[in-house]
């Protein structure tokens, strides 16, 4: 169908926006959704990123062969830097699921009705991020053939993981959080994945979707069934969206180190994944629906909300990084303050400055409304915030280099495979997510149709209210 | 539903206030009459006085700043379903207008009693290194011995953070009524736009108030949560304040039918997920922190906090602030029976009361802390009352908190009294009138 492009950015109380544009009735919804799966042939577009990503995902396969045979000297990791990189990612790719979470759970039960545009895909998001994650402390053991003693498995040994280490508790949090996270994905995708088996053209589409669609008919039982489960599973992950990364933040912040051991961090770490997460979301975004098409339901009201929330999680991230600074000096604590100088100051002075001005100062230009609705600005902007996140994490993780033993102390430099490794993880994350997108509905059709003004059974009934009411009077979300 | 429906009953206070105001205002004065008295009678009256009326000054304005922070909240996020209820939030946040007359004798109470031990650092390396924080000049000579004694940097902070509360609570008071006669759509555009910059200074602010007047009250001890559970309190009375008024006004036969069954049901999870859980979340994030790194400069703070009655009010807080209430309202139907939701709420209003008693009142025997080999040797003799650990509820604490929280529900009636108690004129009501839970 023709576009026409529609400002629904305006603020106007009295009405709600419209959130899907160019739309009128369901059966356009269903075909401009489901043309991402059925066009004969992805975009050149697609292609070319899956080749990309496949290649990174090779490399990162054979890296992980290479620190298998040879042990995990090959990365940079040292004494006191005993975690490195692998860490790092880690911390980097739990954090980035989170802004899936954050959509599907928290911003359901806030009743943010625009969230249904992205969150599909901001869920896959999720399960692709914490695959990344989990493969790092996986690889990270070094006898990878005794990883499952992460598990208290009894054995005959008696040999327990200890149960008072955080990082035991990681393994509970990210494990739950895994498994919640695919069951709503996957709960939330029953119906759309019936909207494409009825629609297969091809015998294989009609057998492997119907497979999945676990014989969805969109009876009225069904659909009130799913909608008690999907408001459990929402209710269920919320907890989540803060206990995971609280757990992870644990990891540092139950040792006695300087800079570890502060108690602002589980929030800190909470906000600081909800940032990076929407980053990610929007540096995903951005470009798949220039090339899918589908600006007439991620609208440009969606990416200003969303970089409203990058801006809104940015500042709180920069008010820890200062509540932190003020109490290492307020404290009066000589090495919690040395901490914090040196990583202003020392000699990885240029990462502490790449975080501050990535994760602080770049947000800040989503006060301007301009700015909140320039493509190229907010593109930038997270792309930059994706790399400040990182940083952050390298920042904290490496700031043990110089420790309470001066003749320890060192420059930390990781190698080439721990590089490579980072960089192959973006190809397993990548190839995971065009995959997603060729096989599986992107955006949530059945959720998305709920929040068309379409969706009112008082629509056209009422005289009394005019046309912009029913904006507000929209189904539920 | 059309809007006609809503606008049946009654919007307006009158003088369904009256009887309230009376009872508020003479249980306000008696209050600070009778703490006066104590402050006068009892020994070491007058450091008590201070401390009581520190304790209960957190306690009321802690919930007049959650109204400050939920009214900026619900413009910054284009709120609809809640503005049936958003002249709750604006009539208590505003007496942050003229608070900083409550607040007199606090800023005095670095020279008339011994509560901030940072005002003589002379001595103690760890307070002489914070003077810059709390004097600006250093108030030693070259001796060492102290020769100044006004906390200029304290004061101005004081100053600076009652004043933005002044204006930011005004502001929004201010533009919302005014809206009310009007309907003008431009005054919702201007709380929109102020309002993400308010939270801003509402996050800066209220982060200096809780470090300079309670955190600091332990001028050795620190931590960076601190601020954040102030916050996480504050929501905690507000949230309890907003479901006592709606129902005070069904009582009084005033916005029947706009505040419906769903806007208790809604104010009831906003009670359970910041005053509940997210209260319970830095709470516990914190003590497991300190604890499991188990630092002495970091743990004195908890440890007086369980020694002795002190470890009863810790242990009441547990169950009473996280377990019970949790319990109770993790089910809608708790939530949507009006009476038991209200019931809920008193209880968290007087938790709140705890809390706040449980972070300003207790006093560190810090000899004891210092000598004893270990915390259970501490315990053992807090136990056998060899170590005082300072827990005396007294009549002063309940004398200055009723006399502050009366003065201020009073004052607070009395401004319902003025102007409707609905947003009248805000574009987004009838969508909050119409507004429904799935």
């Amino acid at each position: 169908m023709s576009t026409i492009v529609i400002d629904n950015t305006f603020e106007d109380p009295t009405r709600r926006a419209p959130l899907v544009l160019n739309h009128h009735d369901f059966g356009s919804v269903t075909d401009e959704v489901c043309w991402v799966n059925e066009s004969p042939k992805p975009p050149l577009a697609w292609y070319i990123t899956f080749v990309i990503s496949l290649s990174l995902l090779g490399m990162l396969g054979g890296l992980i062969m290479y620190l298998f045979a040879t042990g995990v000297g090959v990365w940079g990791n040292q004494n006191p830097v005993m975690w490195g990189f692998p860490i790092v990612n880690f911390v980097f790719w739990v954090g980035i699921g989170h802004a899936g979470t954050l959509i599907s759970a928290i911003l359901f039960l806030f009743r943010q009705k625009w969230r249904t545009a992205i969150n599909r895909f901001a869920e896959a998001m999720t399960i692709f991020a914490v695959m990344c994650a989990g493969l790092f402390p996986g690889i990270h053991v070094g006898r990878v053939w005794f990883a499952y003693w992460l598990f208290p498995i009894p054995n005959q040994m008696n040999m327990w993981p200890q149960f008072r280490s955080p990082l035991l508790w990681d393994v509970f949090a990210v494990g739950t959080y895994a498994t919640v996270s695919v069951l709503f994905w996957y709960l939330g995708m029953v119906p759309d994945l019936a909207t494409l088996r009825d629609r297969s053209k091809t015998k294989l589409r009609a057998i492997l979707y119907g497979i999945f669609s676990l014989g969805w008919r969109g009876s009225m039982r069904h659909w009130h069934r799913y909608e008690r489960g999907y408001l459990l599973l929402a209710a269920l992950a919320t907890p989540l969206v803060l206990s995971v990364h609280s757990v992870v933040s644990f990891d540092f912040a139950v040792a006695q180190l300087p800079g570890w051991h502060t108690t602002i961090f589980p929030p800190y770490f909470v906000a600081g994944a909800i940032f990076s997460g929407f980053a990610m979301v929007m540096t995903l975004a951005i470009p798949a629906r220039q090339i899918w098409g589908l600006k007439n339901f991620i609208t440009m009201r969606h990416l200003e909300n969303m970089n409203k929330i990058i801006l809104l999680t940015g500042s709180m991230v920069g008010y820890a990084y200062s509540t932190e600074f003020f109490v290492a000096w307020y404290s009066g604590a000589m090495y919690e303050s040395f901490a914090f100088v040196n990583r202003a100051f020392g000699q990885h002075w240029w990462a502490y400055w790449i975080m501050v001005s990535c994760n602080v100062l770049t947000p800040q230009v989503f006060w301007f409304k301009a700015a909140r609705r320039s493509i190229p600005i907010m593109f930038i902007a997270c792309l930059l915030v994706n790399v400040g996140m990182w940083f952050e994490r390298f920042v904290i993780v490496i700031s043990l280099e110089q420790d309470f033993l001066p003749s320890s102390w060192a420059y930390y430099k990781p190698t080439w495979v721990d590089i490579g490794m980072l960089v192959g993880s973006f190809g397993l994350f990548m190839t995971m997510f065009m995959l997603f997108i060729r096989f599986l509905p992107v955006i949530a059709i059945a959720e998305v149709k709920a929040i068309m003004p379409e969706a009112n059974p008082h629509r056209g009934h009422d005289h009394h209210d005019d046309d912009s009411d029913h904006a507000t009077m929209e189904a539920r979300s | 539903m059309s809007r006609a429906q809503h606008t049946t009953s009654n919007q307006q206070l009158d003088g369904a206030g009256n009887g309230l105001f009376t009872i508020a205002a003479a249980v306000g004065g008696i209050g600070l009459i009778t703490a006066l008295i104590l402050g006068a009678l009892m020994d070491h009256g007058w450091d008590r006085f201070f401390r009581s009326y520190l304790y209960a000054f957190a306690a009321v304005a802690a919930v007049c700043l959650g109204g400050l922070f939920w009214t900026m909240v619900q413009h910054a996020s284009r709120a609809g379903w809640s503005v049936a209820l958003r002249r709750i939030a604006e009539n208590v946040a505003a007496n942050l207008q003229w608070m900083w007359l409550l607040f007199i004798p606090v800023m005095l109470s670095p020279w008339l009693s011994h509560q901030y031990h940072w005002m003589h650092p002379a001595g103690d390396p760890l307070l002489e290194h914070k003077i810059p924080w709390f004097f600006g000049m250093s108030p030693l000579n070259e001796a060492g011995e102290q020769v100044g004694h006004i906390p200029w940097f304290w004061l101005f902070r004081a100053a600076f953070v009652l004043f933005v509360w002044a204006i930011l609570s005004r502001f929004f008071y201010r533009n919302s009524v005014a809206q009310d006669a009007t309907g003008d759509v431009n005054l919702t555009h201007r709380m929109q736009r102020f309002a993400p910059l308010g939270l801003v200074l509402y996050a800066l602010t209220q982060s200096i108030a809780s470090i300079d007047w309670i955190e600091s009250l332990e001028a050795h001890w620190f931590s960076t949560m601190f601020a954040v559970y102030f916050f996480a309190a504050s929501c905690c009375g507000f949230f309890a304040v907003q479901i006592l008024v709606m129902k005070w006004y069904h009582r009084s036969g005033r916005l029947t039918t706009e505040i419906t069954t769903e806007h208790y049901q809604d104010a009831g999870k906003l009670l359970f997920a910041f005053g509940v859980v997210f209260w319970a979340y830095i709470a516990f994030s914190q003590y497991m922190l300190i604890w499991y790194g188990n630092i002495p400069e970091e743990t004195t703070w908890y440890m007086v906090r369980q020694l002795g009655g002190w470890r009863m009010v810790s242990i009441l807080l547990l169950v009473g602030h996280f377990v019970l209430p949790f319990l109770l309202l993790v089910t809608k139907h708790t939530k949507r029976v009006t009476t038991v939701l209200g019931l809920i709420a008193a209880g968290m209003l007087i938790m709140h009361a705890v809390d706040m008693y449980y972070l300003v009142m207790p006093t560190i025997p810090g000899d004891a802390i210092a000598t004893a080999a270990s915390y259970e040797e501490l315990r053992d003799a807090a136990a056998a009352g060899l170590v005082e650990v300072n827990f005396h509820p007294s009549l002063m604490d309940l004398a200055c908190l009723l006399g502050l929280f009366g003065i201020v529900t009073a004052m607070t009636v009395k401004r319902m009294a003025r102007h409707a108690l609905i947003a009248q004129g805000d574009p987004r009501l009838p969508e909050s009138l119409a507004f429904e839970n799935f």
